[in-house]
């Protein structure tokens, strides 16, 4: 075959095909247009600046923390609206009286629907991508390590789908002008009280409630020095994008079914159930609600199967890869000059804050035995355990975690205590040295003697933190309580000696401090 | 012919809207009379494919609607306007014919030409551009019949087209019927006689749902002549005897 013999025009089955589509375009083109979605766009807007980015505003500039509140915060307004105008949008043939025009059609209803559905829900997924594109860009302007993770996107665009398919179905099935509303209300109840319970109330394990976007936010060190398993969002996923499809199919078969059973009750349902025409659309609706429903009940099995992993978060074996396991090799940032204080490049933005903080405490102990020469950041998690901070290590390392950082950010829950802050690092490396622990697993901190907290009263004091208010307080099960008169008066004393007694007290009694054998009268 | 209809009944219920019609339509316009009540627009909702009939059988341009892709070939030449015309307020005039185009599967490089056409033969032209909410009833009206000509069809269905429209907008119209029924089977329910007299080559007068006259304008009108019955002009005589007729 010659070149000139090559006809460049399409076929005729080509030319069919390429004008499906082109119709298929302008409809979908007529329906973004058109669409109920951009009326209630300030709305969502609104919602949105007031509880999701001001909640992400009081995590600190973490990826992974950031990203929580897309399942947590973002995705729950977004349901209520996508629910209700999907549903909005779902029984507008009926609420309109265009059904009977538009049944005359030859273009069959799924597909009608399926151009309106779609119009709706391209909106308000533009919308949460926005959404998420605030949050990533003000997150990336502030992060100083780390990239944008993607699941919680994927997280948040099944979830919208999923409730823009529960609601566009509710609409189609019970049209009418209260359904929308009550739609929204529906799930919105559903989500903010319902669903995990509803999740989690057959299990066994709980964990069936891992199904649900909404978790408590992660770690404030989750993702940093390892990797996040995407175990349970790919079943979150799965599951979600499970009842999406089954909607699908359902709508397939709701429109095809309407007309006949519509038409003359059980005897006509019989005769156009028979009839051979139209079984190809039924026989694709019944294959997308059976894949829908083996997709969402695979992810319900999975999410049964999930165990905690050695990072804090959770696995699912079947999904597991063990490379998640594995810290993350990264070089820290640490500073050069006075105490050395070392932390992970993510929280490298309050680096000079913490050695600001550390400086004048280590300086007070500095020389003394098991005295930590500098400050070492590590995983708040190993072994699937908490770890309390401790000194270990020759030259002696106080290692701490990162879980204070978050207490330098929620301006939205509180304004943040600078002072109190910086106390709690400093405790830490006190409460360490006085004790001589170790770094250690577990939940329980660090509880410190009687003579123990009136020397850290003291160093504290001496190190330029006001203790006015908290001097002699003592911590019971956790709690600060004020301590004995006697403890105050300790403190006090201890910190009136000069520097260089101090010390010296400290070198030749530290090894009874630390061991509970010094009492309250004992301190100078 | 491009409509048979053989023992068409349709029941709602215990309610008989239908009760056994027979007829055929062939091209022109054929004018569907009868009180409130009588069962037109159930007999058109089932020649519109939008319901089917509890017993008989109806053929429309030659295919049977009953089964799945015949009824896609009807319904690509098919227009329908119904009695209570639904629209979508925030479409503009313009795009509710071509939404309605594009579900007539007509070629989408023929869509445009097809709703300015259409929109210019119902007298729209200059309100192209309006949504739907500003316009006055006789001018949704207008909109509704343009949706169902968008395709050019050959099976027009029109339920009291002319319900809303002012005198001249109705003489106007009576000229698109006209034209209409010149390439298509065009059926009107309506109970307006004067719009049969004027637009009609044959028509049907249904009461109770039953058929109970068929033949031209002129043969009903000629059923009124010497009678008493009531009516103003000589075709409502005509319709008044035959219904007198049919009840007695």
């Amino acid at each position: 075959m010659t070149a000139a013999g090559i006809s460049l025009r399409p076929g005729p089955a080509t030319a069919r095909r390429m004008a499906r589509v082109a119709a298929a375009g302008r409809l979908l083109r007529l329906e973004l247009k058109r669409n109920a979605v951009p009326y209630v766009l300030p709305l969502l807007a609104a919602a949105f600046y007031f509880d999701t980015v001001r909640t992400a505003d009081g995590f600190p500039p973490v990826w992974t923390l950031r990203a929580s509140v897309i399942g947590d915060h973002m995705l729950f307004e977004f349901s209520a609206f996508a629910a209700g105008l999907a549903a909005w949008a779902g029984s507008r043939e009926r609420r309109r009286k265009t059904l009977d025009m538009a049944a005359t059609t030859p273009r069959a209803a799924w597909a009608r629907l399926s151009v309106t559905l779609a119009g709706t829900l391209c909106w308000l997924l533009l919308a949460l991508l926005a959404g998420v594109a605030v949050l990533y860009i003000q997150t990336a302007l502030q992060a100083t390590w780390g990239g944008p993770p993607l699941w919680p996107v994927f997280v948040g665009a099944a979830g919208v789908t999923a409730v823009t398919m529960i609601g566009f179905t509710c609409g189609v099935v019970f049209p009418g002008r209260f359904t929308a509303p009550l739609v929204a209300i529906g799930v919105l109840v559903l989500y903010q009280t319902g669903l995990r319970q509803a999740l989690g109330v057959t299990s066994s394990s709980g964990t069936y409630a891992l199904l649900s976007p909404a978790n408590a936010p992660p770690s404030v060190d989750a993702g940093v020095y390892y990797h996040l398993a995407p175990d349970v969002p790919i079943t979150q996923v799965m599951f979600m994008g499970g009842i999406a499809i089954a909607l699908l199919g359902v709508l397939g078969l709701v429109a095809a079914l309407r007309q006949p059973a519509s038409a003359g009750g059980l005897r006509s349902l019989r005769a156009a159930l028979a009839r051979s025409d139209g079984w190809l659309l039924r026989g694709v609706a019944v294959i997308l609600v059976a894949c829908g429903v083996a997709a969402s009940w695979t992810a319900f099995a999975l999410a049964g199967t999930a165990k905690p992993d050695a990072t804090g978060g959770w696995q699912i074996p079947a999904l597991h890869s063990a490379a998640s396991d594995h810290p993350m090799p990264v070089t820290q940032d640490c500073t050069s000059s006075g105490f050395g204080v070392c932390v992970h490049p993510a929280f490298s933005f309050y680096l000079h804050d913490l050695a600001a903080a550390l400086d004048p405490v280590a300086a007070e102990i500095a020389g003394l035995p098991g005295a930590p020469t500098r400050a070492e950041e590590v995983a708040s998690v190993s072994g699937g355990q908490d770890v309390q901070s401790g000194i270990s290590g020759n030259p002696p390392v106080f290692e701490f975690t990162a879980e204070r950082v978050g207490s330098m950010f929620g301006q939205f829950y509180g304004i943040p205590d600078p002072v109190g802050w910086r106390e709690g690092f400093q405790q830490g490396l006190l409460d360490a040295f006085l004790t001589g622990r170790p770094p250690h697993a577990g939940t329980v901190p660090i509880q410190l003697g009687a003579a123990q907290q009136a020397v850290e009263d003291a160093l504290l004091t001496t190190a330029g933190t006001n203790l006015s208010a908290t001097i002699g307080t003592m911590l019971q099960n956790g709690q600060p309580v004020a301590g004995p008169p006697a403890a105050v008066s300790a403190a006090h004393r201890f910190a009136t000696l000069s520097a260089g007694a101090r010390h010296a007290w400290l070198a030749a009694h530290l090894a009874a401090l630390r061991t509970g054998k010094i009492t309250l009268a004992q301190i100078p | 012919m491009n409509i048979e209809i053989s023992g068409v009944t349709r029941r709602f219920g215990r309610n008989l809207a239908v009760a056994g019609v027979d007829v055929e339509i062939g091209p022109g316009v054929f004018g569907l009379l009868g009180p409130n009540g009588a069962g037109k627009t159930t007999l058109l909702r089932m020649m519109a494919t939008v319901i089917t009939p509890s017993a008989g059988t109806l053929r429309l341009l030659g295919r049977d609607p009953v089964r799945y892709e015949p009824r896609r070939e009807i319904r690509r030449r098919l227009g329908y306007l119904p009695q209570n015309l639904g629209y979508y307020p925030g479409f503009t005039v313009v795009e509710f014919v071509e939404y309605f185009a594009l579900l007539k599967q007509v070629p989408p490089a023929r869509v445009a030409a097809a709703v300015a056409a259409a929109v210019e033969r119902v007298d729209l032209g200059g309100k192209a551009r309006a949504k739907l909410r500003t316009l006055s009833g006789g001018m949704l009206r207008r909109v509704g019949i343009a949706q169902a000509i968008v395709n050019e069809p050959g099976l027009l269905l029109l339920d009291e087209p002319t319900a809303g429209l002012d005198p001249e907008q109705r003489v106007a119209f009576r000229g698109l019927l006209r034209d209409l029924g010149q390439r298509a089977t065009v059926v009107v329910s309506t109970h307006l006689v004067e719009d049969v007299g004027a637009a009609c080559t044959e028509v049907a007068l249904m009461d109770a749902g039953k058929i109970v006259f068929h033949g031209t304008p002129a043969e009903l009108t000629a059923r009124g002549e010497g009678t008493t019955t009531a009516g103003d002009a000589p075709l409502e005589r005509g319709y008044s005897a035959v219904l007198l007729e049919s009840r007695s």
